[in-house]
This record gives C-alpha cells, structure tokens and sequence, in this order.
C-alpha cells in the first residue's frame, strides 16, 4: 500500500513545505481552471439534436446516396427475373408471377419481410433494372411483427418488359416504401426543404468526407 | 419557536395543563417532521433535476426536459417510478439491519434541520451547542450507510459502507477544525448566534473577515463535501468499481430515501457554509434588532426576506457543488486520504490557530481589521474575476474553430455546432 | 425533568437505551450487537438531553455514537469470519452472573436513590461554564489528559510505522 503512494516530489516540485504549498496552489488554480471551462460551456448551445421529433431536417433526407434503408421495389421495372428472390441468403423476398390467359405474366405478389432482412445489399446488387432498391428509410419500430412484412403488389401487375436504358426514371427515394409502409418518420416540410436546398443538397455528395 | 407555538396551541384548545400538553407537543412535533420533510422533497426533488441539467450542460448535453415544460417535473416522474417499483430485499440479506439502514440513514439527516436556521426567527430550536451538533449528527448518518452496506450482504456494498465510514472519520476533523475557527471568530456555538455575529454586507461576512478565514472556507467546504460522500469524493458509491456502493441492493421507495438524503444533504452543506461564513439570513442594511423589535405582518415579511436572503445563499452554494461534481473526477481512495490528513489537516489546524491570533490581537473595527477585511474582500474579488477571465478565455478558445465550421453542411448530423 | 412530555420522552429514550444494552448483551451476531451498542449510546445521548446537559448530550453524540460506534463497527466489520465468532461466555454460570449483577446494581441503585431527582427550571447553557472550568481551575488535570493522548497518539503511530520496518523493502518515497 505505501509503494502505491505517489511520491510528495513531483518533477518541478521542489519538496518540503515549499512543495506542499505548491502543490495546494496547483490544486487551487486547476481546479478553477476546470471550473471556468465547464462554466464557459453554460454559455454555448448544447451539440444535442432531439431526434425524432425537434430535429431541422429528417434524418432520411441526411443520409448518403449509398445508404442501406429498408428495400422497395418499383414494380414498373422490375421485369419478375427472381434474382433477387434467389440470392437473399435469408429468402426474406417472395415473389410468385403467374401467366394469365392473355399469355401475359403477371406479378401477383412482391413480399419483403422486412423484419428478417439483413441489409446486405445482395439482391438490389443483383438487380439489372434497378428495380430493387435501398430507400433511405430506416424507422419502421411496428407494434406487430406482421407489419413488417411488406406487400407491394396490390393488384396483379403485368411484368416490365424493356431493355437497360430505356427505362422510366426511378421514383423519388422512399415514396414507393411510403405507400406500403404507413407512418414512416415525419415527412420534410416545404420550408425546411427550401431551406436544406439552398445550402445544397446534402445527398448530392458535398462535404462528404 | 416549537415550544412557543405547542404553547399557544395549549391555551388555543382550551386543554388542561401537564397532561394537557403532550397532545399540542405531539402534534407540533409531527407538523415540524412533516414541514422538514416537505420541504426535503420540494428541495431535494427539483434538485435532481436542476443537477441533471446543469451536468447536461457541462457535457454540451440538454439533459432531461421532456416531463413539464423545460423538464422540471422529471423528478415527480422518477419519484413515482421508484415508488411503483417492487421493494427487493436479498435472500440473504439482513433483513431487520436492511430494512432499517435508509430510515436511520434519511432520518439522521433530517435531524440536522433542527438546528438550521432558514431565517431570522425561522429555526425549530436555537441549541447553544448548535454547530456541534450539526457536525455531531452528520457523523451520526454514516451509521446508516454502514447498516445499509452490511445489511446487504454484499460486497460492494460493504466495501462502500466501509469506505465511507473511513471517509467520514477523517474528514469529520478538518471539517470541525475549520468550524472551530469561526466558532472561535464569533465567540459562539448558536447557529443563530454565529450569524448574528455577522452582517448582511459582504465585508461584514465571516468569509471576509480575515484572509485566513478566507481560506477556511473552502478547507470547510470541501472537507463537508467530503463528508456528505459528494463528488469528487463520491467513493462509497462510485460506480466505476462498486457499481453503486452501499446501496447497490437497494429499489424502489428504500432507494428512494438514500436519493432523498444525498440530494438533501447538499442543502444541508450549502446551509452550513452560509452560517458560517456567508452571514446567513442576514439582510443588507437591516440590524437583527430592526427585525426582533418587529410585530405583526412586519414581523412576518421580515421573515419571509430574510429567508429569501439565505435560500439565495444557499442556492448560489448548492449550485458550486454541483459544477464542481461535473467537473472534477473522483479521487482514489489513496488520493482522498492524501488530501484529507496531509493538506486539510494541517490547513484547518494552522488556519483555526491563526485565526485564534487574528481574533486575540486584532480588536473589531480597529483599522488593522479593516485592512484584513479590504485584503480577504480583494482576494475574493481576483478570485471571481480570474474565475470570469478564465471561462471567457475557454470560450473563446473553442469558438474559433466553430465558427469556421459553420455555414459548412456536414452530410452527416450534427447540424448543431455549439 | 416535569411534566407529561418530558416523561414520556425519557420512558421512550430509557427503553431504546436498555434495549440497546440487551441487544448488545443477547444478540448472537458482533455486528448486530455493535449497531445495538449504537442504539444504547443514542439513547443515552437523549436523556443528557432531557437532563438540559447539552453539551454532554452533543458529546455524547459526536464522540461516542459518531466516533467509538463507527470505530468499533469499522473494526468489526474489518474482521473476517465475524459472524462465525462466538459471543457465548463459556465461563458464565448463572449465580456467577447474578452475583455480578447484584454487585453492580445495588451500588446504582443506592446511588440512584439517594440523588435528588429531576431538575427544577430549564439549566442554563453549560457550554460556557464547562469551558471556563476547563481552562481555570481543572486547566492542569486537562492538561495531564491531553498529553496522556498526544502520547497515545505518537505511540499508536510509532506501532503502525513499525510494521513497515522490514529490512527488505525499499525506502519509502513518502513521508516528509
């Protein structure tokens, strides 16, 4: 116990009762030095952002492009490859197409279950039309598991039939998910937006590390 | 003051003397308790929650503000949580100690209110030993927290409990030793007489009197500080090695009372340093004579005044000691005996002998006394004006690089720069 | 010591205090004997109280019920294997133990008895003085009292330190 003590000479403490009056004074002055910085900190805006609910702008809209939210599916394109269905490696994705009479195949059901899904990202990689896709969305918390399991087909839908390119333009990220999925986190308000906009987009890549 | 109103209560109701008086007595009795310990809870309750706002800040945090507006009934929201909780007593506790180690623990602190005095006639009893039995009783707490750390039968716990007795026997000296010296500058152990002692103006404070008393006060401070187990000397319960000390077993209501008492007791330690060494509820401008000399709804507003001046006090003292708990860390049980038997110590011993000088050579009003106090009111004021110094200067310091960050959109939040 | 309440309050403060001693005497665990030994001296401190000694009372509080108590649950505490230590007196026989009681009791009893009981008026303050007393006329046995304790003290250090006293361990760094 007496080797833990640390010695009263300190480097740059002479000893004795000049030592120790050193080392009161240096006691003294430090912790008012402390004091004064955490006072400093009373006078400054708390660096807290009060997710969900007093945040400027939804955290969705600040997330990268590259960013693993919740799948969604845009059945204009998605042509029924089931490439998707066959490389999820948890088969959370169960699509099942029948061909009618009129020889036309149809999507009867497009399900996700989201609350299985890893995020790994294999079959929105697998996917030749981009129709699989990664939303920016993330707050799915449900009071039942059921809930989670989204349903994208309503009604029966013929398959896209197009080459790479010539596809319509992808709709805006999310609003698909938000269709399927009611009461996702708080929709960006006009202002807010406008506001957001003029300092740049922040998914458009500026100021990414 | 009790004895008076038990008086009027008697002659009140109309009862018949000797027999005739325990009624009334009981009943002030029970109506102080109940006033203590309403006033603990409406003092100890908020207190939780400004504490946690205050540390919120500190660490560039909100902290709590979601029950009431800005978050001020949190502590009703955690008062009722703990009081729904289920009261869990170990197997193999012992259960009569366990069960009786937060009321012994809670009551021995209410006992100091006894002789606290709140304003200038608003004390349950004026003891001539009031100061000793101030330190007296809060040498008496520490029994509770040993109950409480035996009782658990388990090892943090007593270590906790353990600690603490050994935190409180050493601290109790310099803590009395610094007392000594403004029971030796006012000649008194009445707390009422101590603050009479004094005046309502700064230079008429104990706290300026003399350098020496100067630095018996913050000697004083710390060493209660120390003695009520509050950071930075927090070691019976410190949560990094004892998970919670001497009440790690404990839930619900039972946790409830060490909460109540710790935060309490921080009333207590901000009331004794304003008796001491702040001049109490002193007024400005009013001699305590002007106010004896006073009756009726006079007599009644001075009062609620001169509590207004020592809740002031004590508030500005409560708030220090929770900027100091948020800003320095514990001390190693080592470090903490360092501290206490080689600086304060010898601190308190020397500073109460030269106040003892002081006192002897030094008669009041002469001009060498007018020297010390101008000497100890100058200190303090470079004491605030460094301390103001340094905080602009730690604000500014941080500032600059922002600033510069603002304007820039980080991708990722914070949006928030402080 | 008149009236109803006083009364009542010392029959209150007699019964902690006597069920503290018996605690202490009966129960068959140390530490729960020491928290009695805390609860008998408390109630001692009460009826200084009530016998307007304030001074003693406070006394009594800071240094036997704040002081002696917590040292000797301290110790106790400290100790391992308390609980299994026996607190039964191999060498007690009852007419052994009466004999004692008796010897104890009827000198405090008599004197007791033949003391004046009760006090007429609210004493005045005894700090003062006791004070006075202490540094008049009894300054020389308080003098002899102090430098018994200081020579307590220096011994007791003296005794700690030579544990220390090992020729294998190195100098140590504190001290000074």
């Amino acid at each position: 116990m007496v080797s833990a003590l640390p010695p009263a000479v300190t480097p740059g403490n002479p000893g004795g009762v000049r030592g120790w009056v050193g080392h009161i004074v240096r006691t003294a002055s430090s912790i008012l030095e402390g004091l004064a910085v955490t006072l400093s900190w009373a006078f400054r805006r708390p660096y807290t952002i009060q997710y969900p609910d007093k945040v400027e702008v939804p955290v969705p809209e600040t997330l990268p492009e590259a960013y693993r939210g919740i799948l969604e599916v845009d059945l204009r394109l998605c042509t029924g490859c089931l490439q998707c269905e066959k490389t999820c490696p948890i088969q959370c994705i169960s699509i099942s197409i029948e061909k009618g009479e009129d020889a036309v195949r149809r999507l009867t059901r497009f399900d996700i279950d989201i609350s299985r899904c890893m995020y790994c990202g294999l079959c929105s990689e697998s996917c030749a039309f981009d129709a699989l896709a990664h939303s920016n969305q993330f707050e799915a918390a449900r009071q039942d598991i059921s809930e989670l399991t989204l349903h994208f087909v309503r009604e029966p839908v013929p398959v896209a039939r197009h080459k790479a390119g010539e596809a319509p333009p992808r709709r805006p990220r999310g609003e698909i998910l938000r269709e399927v999925l009611p009461g996702l986190g708080p929709v960006m308000s006009p202002p807010a937006r406008d506001r957001r906009a003029g300092q740049g987009d922040p998914s458009s890549g500026e100021g990414k590390p | 003051m009790l004895r008076l109103i038990a008086q009027r209560l008697q002659s009140w109701l109309n009862l018949p003397g000797e027999t005739g008086a325990v009624l009334p007595a009981l009943a002030v009795m029970l109506g102080a308790a109940l006033l203590a310990f309403v006033f603990i809870a409406f003092f100890a309750g908020p207190v939780t929650w400004w504490e946690r706002r205050v540390a919120g800040r500190v660490m560039s945090r909100i902290g709590p503000n979601r029950v009431g507006p800005q978050g001020v009934l949190q502590w009703l929201a955690d008062g009722l949580k703990s009081f729904l909780k289920e009261d869990i007593v170990p197997a193999a506790a012992d259960r009569p100690l366990f069960l009786f180690a937060p009321y012994l623990f809670f009551g021995g602190y209410m006992a100091t209110f006894v002789v606290l005095p709140f304003g200038a006639h608003l004390v349950a009893t004026d003891l001539s030993v009031g100061l000793l039995y101030l330190i007296a009783i809060s040498g008496l707490v520490v029994v509770g927290i040993l109950m409480a750390g035996w009782g658990s039968n388990n090892k943090w716990a007593l270590f906790g409990g353990i600690r603490s007795a050994a935190q409180l026997v050493s601290y109790e000296i310099p803590s009395a030793f610094s007392l000594l010296a403004v029971v030796l500058a006012t000649g008194t152990l009445s707390m009422q007489g101590i603050v009479r002692a004094q005046g309502g103006w700064p230079w008429e404070w104990l706290l300026f009197r003399n350098p020496l008393l100067f630095g018996m006060f913050f000697v004083s401070f710390a060493a209660s500080l120390a003695e009520n187990n509050r950071t930075p000397f927090d070691l019976p319960e410190g949560e990094s090695e004892l998970v919670a000390g001497y009440h790690v077993e404990y839930s619900g209501m039972r946790f409830l009372w060490f909460m109540f008492a710790e935060w309490g007791n921080l009333w207590v330690i901000a009331s004794l340093a304003t008796v001491g060494f702040l001049g109490g509820w002193q007024i400005p401008g009013v001699r305590p004579e002007v106010i004896d000399q006073s009756t009726g709804w006079a007599f009644a507003g001075w009062q609620a005044l001169s509590f207004l001046v020592f809740a002031g006090k004590a508030s500005m003292l409560v708030l220090f000691a929770i900027q100091i708990r948020w800003t320095l860390p514990r001390l190693r049980v080592d470090q903490m005996m360092i501290v206490c038997w080689k600086y304060l110590v010898p601190l308190a011993l020397l500073g109460s002998a030269g106040v003892l000088v002081l006192v002897a050579l030094v008669p009041e009003g002469s001009p060498v006394d007018w020297f010390l106090r101008a000497v100890s009111l100058g200190l303090g004021l470079w004491l605030i004006i460094a301390y103001v110094r340094k905080a602009r200067a730690a604000y500014l310091a941080d500032r600059e690089p922002y600033r510069r960050l603002e304007g820039k959109d980080p991708w990722y939040p914070p949006y928030r720069l402080p | 010591m008149t009236g109803t309440v006083p009364t009542l309050a010392f029959w209150g403060l007699a019964l902690l205090t006597i069920a503290g001693a018996a605690g202490v005497a009966l129960s068959g665990h140390m530490v729960r004997s020491a928290f009695s030994l805390f609860a008998a001296l408390f109630g001692m401190a009460g009826i200084y109280a009530l016998l307007q000694a304030d001074l003693m009372a406070v006394v009594q509080l800071l240094v036997y019920v704040g002081g002696i108590s917590v040292l000797v649950l301290f110790a106790v505490m400290l100790t391992s294997g308390i609980g299994r230590v026996g607190t039964d007196n191999p060498s007690h026989r009852p007419i052994g133990g009466l004999l004692v009681l008796l010897a104890v009791l009827i000198p405090a009893l008599g004197l007791a008895f033949r003391m004046p009981l009760g006090i007429e008026s609210p004493a005045d303050p005894t700090v003062a003085p006791i004070g006075d007393a202490l540094l008049g006329r009894f300054v020389l046995p308080f003098e002899v009292v102090s430098v018994l304790l200081l020579a307590a003290l220096v011994g007791a250090v003296n005794l700690a330190r030579g544990w220390r006293r090992d020729p294998e361990e190195r100098p140590s760094e504190e001290g000074r």
